[in-house]
């Protein structure tokens, strides 16, 4: 799947330094594309589907991707299934992760300010432009131009999930149809694999997503949802633009 | 993940620099747009406002103020003035029901009753009155960025690279 991965640094740093902090994050994302895409016929997902490679062969990475993935089939009650689609695609994972690594080493490198954003996945540090947190905006289910929300985040991510935009592409795995009842779900809190984890497992549930949802604000986990008929339904600590 | 340097590049533009492709932003002060309202308005039940009518077997629950949600500017012609009580909705962990107040052609509150029995012990039979309800508003604003759900084609990144390409980005 191709994606659009977007950074911007806000630190006021030299431009070598800049330049810098940019090309390492590609290289980073370009190696986690070769290890982990499922079109590439040479890459360890693809390695290890076809048998060539034993679990224990494969790098930690991957192993630790895998053992995530398998952490959130049990947490999402199965409606996160990185086998929902027959052999292993750990793409809904390795996305978020590969972004969260990536944040991870431009603050080891020095960018304290900054936000990368993987196809509409985004995770950001400190402060935005002018010293204030970074405005995200949720876009509006049906009106594309539109948003529903604005948010302010200084560290944190946003995920959403929507069936407006690929169509049915969600499915529900009880029952093996098209996901049904939310439209979009937008999660927000510190970990972007999570939140992107979390938003599409509950647009696989359906309705019945929101009360998922709703626990795991405990998790330091909020969000954000509209229905399918345009009921729209925000958690307390969603933290919105005012 | 594919091709991901190509938005990844761009131009250094002083101290703050932008580097890559800025989502849609929006321009400030555009005119708020309504959007696809849907009122749960089966089983309309009109009544005096003022304290709506308790549930036999639910505790009533404030679903908050809505203060976190964008202010409901939606003209809501036809909407009269009254408390009505939407359908009861049954999901898997009990019944919610949504009873709104509408005032001035606007829903002026909107509180639901939520299942407080029969709650196994995995749940926590507070989680589900915290995702409060409001109507969904469409509106514009001035943003760093924009989350949605994207679906973006191996052409359109490629079309995209090429473009920065010529760019020379």
């Amino acid at each position: 799947m191709g994606t659009v991965v977007s950074i911007e640094i806000a630190d006021d740093l030299p431009d070598p330094q800049l330049g810098e902090l940019v090309s390492s994050t590609c290289a980073w994302l370009h190696e986690v594309d070769a290890r982990f895409s499922t079109y590439k016929d040479d890459s360890e997902v693809c390695r290890f589907r076809r048998g060539e490679i034993a679990l224990a062969d494969c790098s930690d990475d991957f192993r630790l991707v895998l053992d995530r993935c398998s952490d959130l089939w049990r947490d999402t009650d199965g409606f996160f299934d990185a086998y929902a689609g027959g052999p292993l695609d750990p793409s809904g994972y390795v996305k978020g992760w590969s972004v969260e690594v990536a944040s991870s080493r431009l603050l080891a490198a020095g960018s304290r300010r900054h936000y990368i954003s993987a196809g509409g996945d985004i995770r950001m540090r400190g402060a935005g432009p002018g010293g204030r947190p970074w405005r995200v905006g949720v876009r509006h289910p049906w009106e594309a131009d539109k948003l529903s929300w604005v948010l302010e985040l200084t560290d944190g991510a946003v995920a959403t999930s929507g069936t407006y935009e690929r169509g049915a592409h969600v499915f529900n795995p009880r029952t093996g149809t098209a996901a049904s009842g939310l439209r979009s779900v937008t999660v927000v809190g510190p970990d972007l694999a999570l939140a992107d984890a979390y938003a599409t497992a509950a647009l696989a549930m359906g309705e019945p997503g929101l009360a998922w949802l709703a626990k795991r604000i405990d998790e330091g986990y909020e969000s954000a949802a509209v229905t399918d008929d345009g009921r729209a339904f925000t958690s307390p600590g969603l933290p919105v633009a005012s | 993940m594919r091709r991901s340097t190509a938005a990844a590049v761009g131009t250094l533009t002083g101290a703050a620099l932008i580097l890559g492709v800025r989502l849609s932003v929006q321009p400030p002060d555009a005119p708020v747009a309504t959007a696809p309202v849907a009122q749960e308005q089966d089983q309309v039940e009109p009544e005096e406002t003022g304290e709506p009518a308790p549930e036999a077997t639910s505790t009533k629950k404030p679903s908050g103020n809505k203060k976190t949600t964008p202010p409901a500017e939606e003209e809501e012609a036809g909407l009269k003035a009254g408390t009505y009580k939407g359908k009861a909705v049954t999901n898997p962990y009990g019944t919610v029901q949504v009873t709104i107040k509408i005032s001035g052609g606007k829903i002026s509150s909107a509180d639901a009753t939520y299942p407080t029995k029969d709650f196994s012990g995995t749940i926590n039979p507070n989680a589900v009155k915290k995702l409060s309800e409001a109507t969904l508003a469409a509106q514009s604003a001035d943003v760093d960025t924009v989350s949605g759900a994207t679906f973006t084609s191996e052409s359109y990144v490629q079309s995209l690279q090429a473009a920065l390409d010529k760019a020379g980005a």
